[in-house]
């Protein structure tokens, strides 16, 4: 709190918010015993091609304060990037000092003892500063691993126009969705909804709408063959082949991005990381075209996953205390304003949203209220094993290959292989 | 009938059918490629439409060796199948030449080693070398990957080259033992000048290998600059990314020296091919 | 055990027995011919004249042979011990940083070959890595012959034909797999744009299982022709032309020519080809990985590429299971290469 005011009394001067986080550095002074900090950093970065240059440019800052220290950015492409960092952690060669995890990896990492913890101060700050949501995806067995970066979750992205077009309203419900797609059909001939069929994250809105989830971590059980799972693998696969939805088994992702950006899907799922991307799009060269809502509901409620990344440093590093500096310029209020700013992130940090900057945006207002209702994974070390498995039940599902019952009864016996001991 | 008429004429029907089939062949083998190379011409933001090439551009290239790690990941490739390359003609010839030329105790077993671990899927090897290359600090290292493209080469290098002794005649090392020569001496001095070619073909079969090896580059090499191609490729299509724009650019550069060469060398490499595999 | 002998250098020994002005190694070498025959059966002066007579073939193969040991045969071991533990990723020795953490890993038998081979995927994927190699190594060996036999004839254009038909063995195979994925792209990709022109509906190349595993055969295919053509050509111009000159005096037709003449003259080729495409195919890792990565769902995953995902895409990696499957894939492997030397043995070829 007392940072928060004082952050805000300094407006947004970008120059007087740095001396200020200086100062703070200043402050933790205990791990630079020698002083000054130096050596090198290297950061491996998991931003998007839209937002990588804006990343590389803010984490080359850090050596405005710290003259000594390189910073060495390198992009990691976030798909590969849970095993990249994997092999660079075990064998300790050309290890990166700092890491951007999506947050269902740090408990992965930290089980494994590859991150280091967090400095006590720090980590105090994560706990009184930061989101309370994002502060928990940062922990493993209470102790603090990695500091939240950017936080995030799914929304329904829509064109505007081609909604206004058709004459209907952004849907709230899948039923909604499935009316509002034929009156798109029928005016533009577009498809109403692009979803993703090759990653199973695209997957979470639809059983948290059904009222499921992946797995109950209080009570030890896998949850995802239960009724609600079942129902969920079915509206999948319903979507699809009721023509509500197109979907994709290779190059989703991209492909997705391309469809929405030239009109040729009237909606899409996605997240606060890909708005700069979308942007670029012909269909939105008017910003205000873009229009963002919560994703349509299921039969019991609307549900998007909570996600987001952090950053973490490797227990390996022969640089820690300036990695751990490092980590604390990369999640500063300042450096998340901009972020903000220029890339529609959202911030971790509490007092940030009360920055001019970040009130402006509309995707970061839009965003923020749901990511408060967004849905909690269990922070548990497989959290991130559980994705390949249920990816490949839900693109048998989703394109028909397979029945939901089978989809979700093989995913359950796959979950249970990997958790050992779970129902 | 066909079979009154003389070799070699056809009626113009079926001239017509040959070069039909023909045409349609070499179109399905080369646009592919084709298409590549024009992809690479486009800005990259339209590498994705299937316009032909509309605003020529060189953007891509410039892109791909100002921009990205491709000529690291060029001199990557270069060093470990080089390398590889060298080492394993260089370990594998006597034995090709033992295998060659004399019956031993323990031939029989070797030959069936060296044939075997051709056919090894690098699935049987991979996690063990892994996790030996992870205990000797060799993972994302050159070194490491070179050692572990020597299991392929070397058993590979020694059956090839054993079919090239062959077909080199016996009467050389006759004339050696004339001479006063030792086996060495033979092999060294007589048969090694003779079989130049055959080791250059065995070299370029180890090359391409190496050179086009996925799974353990996929699997041992991690972070931007040390990268082989086939890992550095892969960064540009990924589930979250699709550059194919620098993709295709740095596909063209990556097939146009190996298709030029290929296209020069491919009747010897075919017979080295043969007569390695055959004469076993 | 007359095996002992150089086979080729028994005559040239033969030829040098009565010059006893022979040189030290060259008499040695000279014995060969002749201590082999008969030393065997002692077995100390067996060996140390073994051990006399074939140095210099042992130092010859020793390089290799040490080679071989070191980065094949224990690794291997180690391949083999390993799928008998529950080694994965969180109790296997690593360092990080300056500490070290040992293994924790323990021996627990045949457990994962059970556990592999009472899984149903195991089956599955033994199923379509058969279908995979046999449809790929048959469709490339009768399109491969079929090119072949057309360009073994003079016209003219023959040589761009063949300069073309060449060009993908030239592109390395990931360059050309990625080129495949661009043009398999459902919405984007040329292919389905060239239907699309034609009123076809979008085809889902990499999309729908079944059409999945259609795309990867026909790349395999496309990648496979060029080394099968050649290969055949070679064969196919190494059939004496008076044979066909004899049978067309003969009376015999076209059919008669290449089912009598033309098939067997290329018996010797195409039984290597065949060895080599179908090794090469069952371990074609790059195709599956890169074009699909196994999916969708699961449905283009062939045995080596499932190995390969169990230790390094599942998480937590385990190691164990992924050596397992190796082990099952090199013992298919070396069940196949036995069958084929037999096969082999029976048609009288040497080794």
């Amino acid at each position: 709190m007392r940072r928060g005011i004082a952050a805000t009394a300094l407006v947004a001067a970008l120059a007087l918010a740095a001396t200020a986080c200086g100062g703070d550095d200043k402050g933790d002074g205990g791990t630079d015993a020698g002083g000054e900090l130096s050596g090198t950093v290297t950061w491996w970065d998991t931003a998007n091609d839209a937002e990588k240059a804006s990343f590389q440019k803010i984490a080359e800052g850090f050596t405005a304060k710290h003259p000594k220290v390189t910073v060495k950015y390198v992009n990691v492409p976030y798909g590969d990037a849970q095993n990249k960092v994997k092999n660079a952690f075990s064998s300790g060669s050309d290890a990166p000092d700092v890491i951007r995890a999506d947050v269902g990896w740090v408990a992965d990492f930290a089980s494994l003892g590859y991150l280091d913890e967090v400095p006590a101060d720090m980590a105090k700050k994560v706990d009184s500063e930061f989101l309370p949501q994002a502060a928990a995806s940062g922990k493993y067995e209470g102790k603090t691993y990695a500091v939240p970066q950017v936080i995030d979750t799914l929304g329904l992205f829509y064109n505007k126009k081609m909604l206004a077009d058709a004459g209907v309203q952004p849907p709230k419900t899948l039923a909604e969705l499935k009316t509002a797609a034929e009156a798109i059909k029928g005016k533009t001939g577009k498809a109403a909804l692009y979803l993703r069929g090759d990653d199973s994250y695209w997957f979470l809105p639809l059983i948290y709408g059904e009222g499921g989830d992946l797995v109950d971590a209080k009570n030890k059980t896998v949850t995802v063959d239960n009724e609600a799972g079942v129902k969920a693998f079915k509206t999948a696969r319903d979507l699809v082949a009721s023509g509500a939805a197109v979907t994709n088994a290779t190059d989703g992702y991209a492909n997705m991005q391309t469809a929405f950006k030239t009109g040729e899907a009237a909606m899409m799922i996605n997240g606060p990381w890909a708005v700069a991307d979308t942007y670029a799009g012909d269909q939105f060269k008017d910003k205000a075209n873009l229009g963002i809502a919560a994703v349509p509901a299921g039969s019991a409620k609307a549900g998007a996953p909570q996600g987001g990344h952090d950053l973490g440093v490797y227990a390996g590093s022969k640089n820690r205390a300036a990695a751990h500096a490092f980590v604390e310029y990369m999640t500063s209020q300042e450096v998340q304003v901009q972020s903000a700013k220029e890339l529609s992130l959202l911030p971790t940090r509490t007092a940030a949203y009360e920055q001019p900057d970040v009130k402006s945006s509309e995707m970061v207002q839009f965003f923020k209220p749901a990511v408060d209702k967004a849905v909690e994974r269990a922070w548990i070390p497989e959290n991130g094993s559980l994705f390949e498995p249920l990816k490949v039940e839900y693109t048998k599902a989703i394109t028909g290959a397979s029945s939901p019952e089978d989809a979700a009864k093989a995913a359950g016996i796959e979950f249970r292989k990997i958790l050992k001991g779970w129902k | 009938m066909t079979s009154t008429r003389t070799r070699g004429s056809r009626s113009p029907l079926a001239s017509v059918g040959l070069h039909a089939t023909l045409v349609v062949a070499s179109v399905i083998a080369v646009f592919p490629v084709l298409w590549i190379l024009l992809t690479s011409l486009k800005p990259a933001q339209h590498a994705i439409t299937t316009d032909f090439v509309k605003e020529p551009t060189l953007s891509n290239y410039t892109y791909l060796l100002e921009s990205s790690h491709f000529l690291d990941w060029f001199l990557n490739s270069v060093l470990v199948a080089g390398v590889t390359t060298v080492l394993g003609v260089f370990i594998a010839a006597t034995t090709g030449y033992a295998v060659s030329r004399f019956k031993f105790p323990g031939m029989k077993p070797l030959m069936w080693t060296l044939l075997i671990t051709q056919m090894f899927p690098m699935a049987i090897l991979i996690v063990p070398l892994y996790n030996l290359m992870g205990q000797l600090g060799l993972l994302n290292q050159p070194v490491g990957l070179i050692i572990t493209y020597l299991t392929i080469a070397v058993p590979f290098c020694a059956w090839m080259m054993k079919g090239f002794f062959d077909t080199i005649p016996v009467e050389i090392d006759e004339s050696g033992r004339v001479d006063g020569l030792n086996p060495f001496g033979t092999f060294w001095r007589l048969i090694l000048p003779l079989a130049k070619p055959g080791l250059a073909v065995t070299g370029f079969y180890a090359f391409i290998t190496a050179w086009g090896e996925v799974a353990y580059a996929s699997a041992f090499m991690v972070g931007d600059e040390n990268l082989t191609l086939a890992g550095g490729l892969q960064t540009f299509v990924t589930q979250y990314t699709s550059n194919w724009g620098a993709m295709s650019a740095a596909s063209v550069l990556i097939a146009i020296p190996a298709a030029i060469f290929f296209v020069f060398a491919q009747r010897h490499l075919v017979a080295g091919m043969t007569a390695g595999a055959t004469k076993g | 055990m007359a095996a002992d002998t150089s086979q080729s250098v028994v005559k040239a020994a033969d030829d040098g027995v009565g010059n006893d002005s022979a040189v030290r190694g060259r008499s040695r070498w000279t014995d060969s011919g002749n201590t082999g025959n008969t030393g065997n059966t002692r077995n100390t002066g067996g060996l140390r004249r073994a051990l006399a007579t074939h140095w210099y073939a042992w130092a010859m193969v020793a390089p290799v042979v040490l080679v071989l040991g070191v980065i094949i045969g224990w690794p291997l071991v180690r391949g083999v011990y390993l799928s008998l533990t529950d080694a994965n990723e969180r109790n296997v020795a690593r360092d990080i940083g300056a500490r070290h953490i040992d293994a924790t890993y323990e021996f627990i038998g045949l457990d994962n070959y059970t556990a592999v081979l009472g899984d149903p995927v195991f089956l599955q994927r033994l199923v379509w890595t058969v279908v995979w190699t046999v449809a790929c190594v048959s469709i490339t060996f009768v399109l491969g012959l079929t090119l072949a036999n057309m360009l073994n004839r003079q016209f003219r254009g023959r040589a761009a034909y063949r300069m073309a038909l060449i060009l993908p063995w030239a592109v390395p195979g990931f360059v050309s797999v990625f080129a495949w994925r661009f043009l398999f792209n459902r919405d984007n990709g040329i292919l389905n744009k060239v239907l699309d022109g034609g009123g076809i509906a979008a085809v889902p190349w990499l999309d729908d299982p079944t059409w999945a595993k259609f795309s990867v055969i026909a790349v395999n295919v496309w990648l496979g022709i060029p080394f099968m053509m050649v290969a055949l050509l070679g064969g196919l111009q190494s059939i004496p032309g008076e044979l066909y000159e004899a049978a067309e005096m003969d009376g015999a037709s076209a059919w008669q020519r290449f089912r009598h003449i033309t098939l067997p003259g290329l018996r010797a080729v195409s039984m290597t080809v065949i060895l080599l495409s179908t090794i090469w195919t069952f371990n074609m890792f790059p195709v599956i990985f890169l074009l699909t990565r196994g999916g969708p769902g699961d449905s283009t995953e062939i045995l080596v590429t499932q190995a390969f995902r169990e230790a390094f895409i599942t998480s937590p990696r385990d190691f164990a299971v992924s050596a397992t499957w190796g082990v099952l894939i090199l013992l298919l492997l070396m069940i196949f290469a036995l069958v084929y030397r037999r096969s082999l043995r029976k048609q009288g070829e040497v080794w």
